[in-house]
């Protein structure tokens, strides 16, 4: 889900940022409140799990490959705004240090992965908070939701084209919602559900046998 | 919330960590350029100027040594990053 840069028209680039910028700087205020010595561990392994994570790519039938992402994991943990801020760190990182995603679609990939999936897993999880499995299916849905707004933006690329030439990435929505979506509901979502619920049982087990004994 | 568990967790799949470079297939839509020639025989204008900058390119570009430092290069920033901003939040408050 990591767009290169090249691939989105200049407005979309402009369009994206202008919306991210002020996001950014809401959640980066949200952070700094949740922000202490007693936390900071935590944000910042759950980051490096978001990040290391990302490396195990996990090839799938059909020739491509994909991999879990991690932000519902520390939007569940915490809360979706330290989610947001914390992968699209991420993001910024694997950008300008290993040119993995464009630094001019920083702003789009930060919106799908980061922010979509954070609130998306969020309000999933708190709908389902009772229930067992709800990291798994928040995790789930984190990442379909994810992928469904990058398979959109990718997919209006070819509106920009020369004489129907398109002039960014070329393949409209008819062909990124089911490749992007698709693989996520079979294959990338099962991983990141399963990311996310393995990681929050440990993490949460002791609370959680004293939630289940009162 | 358990601490301790979370850090051997996140050191077991460091370690695991050469399992990411076993697959040949790139993610959908993050091809190279000559990719698309063969897909649909060009490669759209934005796509061929694209400048990418990359420090270290792809991680290492399969190196095994260079994978594991790109992950404690990764993480070590996210960890500096949060740690620098504990302690200047830490300054304002005070």
């Amino acid at each position: 889900m990591h767009i290169p840069d090249g691939y989105l028209s200049p407005s979309t680039v402009l369009t994206s940022f202008a919306l991210a910028v002020p996001l950014w700087v809401y959640g980066f205020k949200k952070l700094k409140q949740s922000l202490n010595e007693e936390t900071m561990p935590l944000i910042g392994t759950l980051s490096a799990l978001s990040f290391i994570i990302m490396m195990f790519n996990i090839p799938i039938p059909g020739g491509t490959s994909g991999h879990a992402v991690g932000a519902t994991l520390i939007a569940i943990l915490f809360n979706p705004w330290i989610g947001f801020i914390s992968v699209s760190l991420v993001l910024l990182i694997q950008s300008i240090i290993f040119g993995d995603g464009g630094i001019s679609a920083l702003a789009v990939n930060s919106i799908g992965m980061a922010f979509i999936g954070s609130f998306v897993g969020y309000y999933i999880f708190k709908l389902l908070e009772t229930k067992k499995y709800a990291p798994f299916i928040a995790g789930w849905s984190g990442i379909v939701a994810s992928s469904f707004i990058i398979a959109l933006i990718l997919g209006i690329q070819p509106f920009w084209n020369e004489a129907g030439k398109p002039l960014y990435f070329p393949f409209d929505l008819k062909t990124t919602i089911p490749a992007l979506v698709g693989s996520h509901i079979l294959f990338f979502g099962i991983v990141e559900g399963i990311f996310t619920q393995l990681i929050y049982n440990t993490i949460r087990k002791k609370e959680w046998i004293k939630k289940e004994s009162i | 919330m358990d601490k301790k568990r979370i850090y051997i967790i996140l050191t077991i799949l460091f370690i695991l960590l050469p399992l990411g470079l076993l697959t040949d297939y790139s993610a959908w839509g993050e091809w190279d350029n000559e990719v698309y020639k063969q897909m649909i025989g060009y490669i759209p204008e934005g796509i061929k100027n694209a400048q990418t900058f990359a420090i270290i390119p792809d991680y290492g570009e399969g190196s095994i040594v260079m994978y594991y430092l790109s992950a404690l290069i990764g993480g070590g920033m996210l960890f500096g990053f949060f740690y620098l901003l504990t302690k200047m939040t830490k300054n304002e408050t005070n």
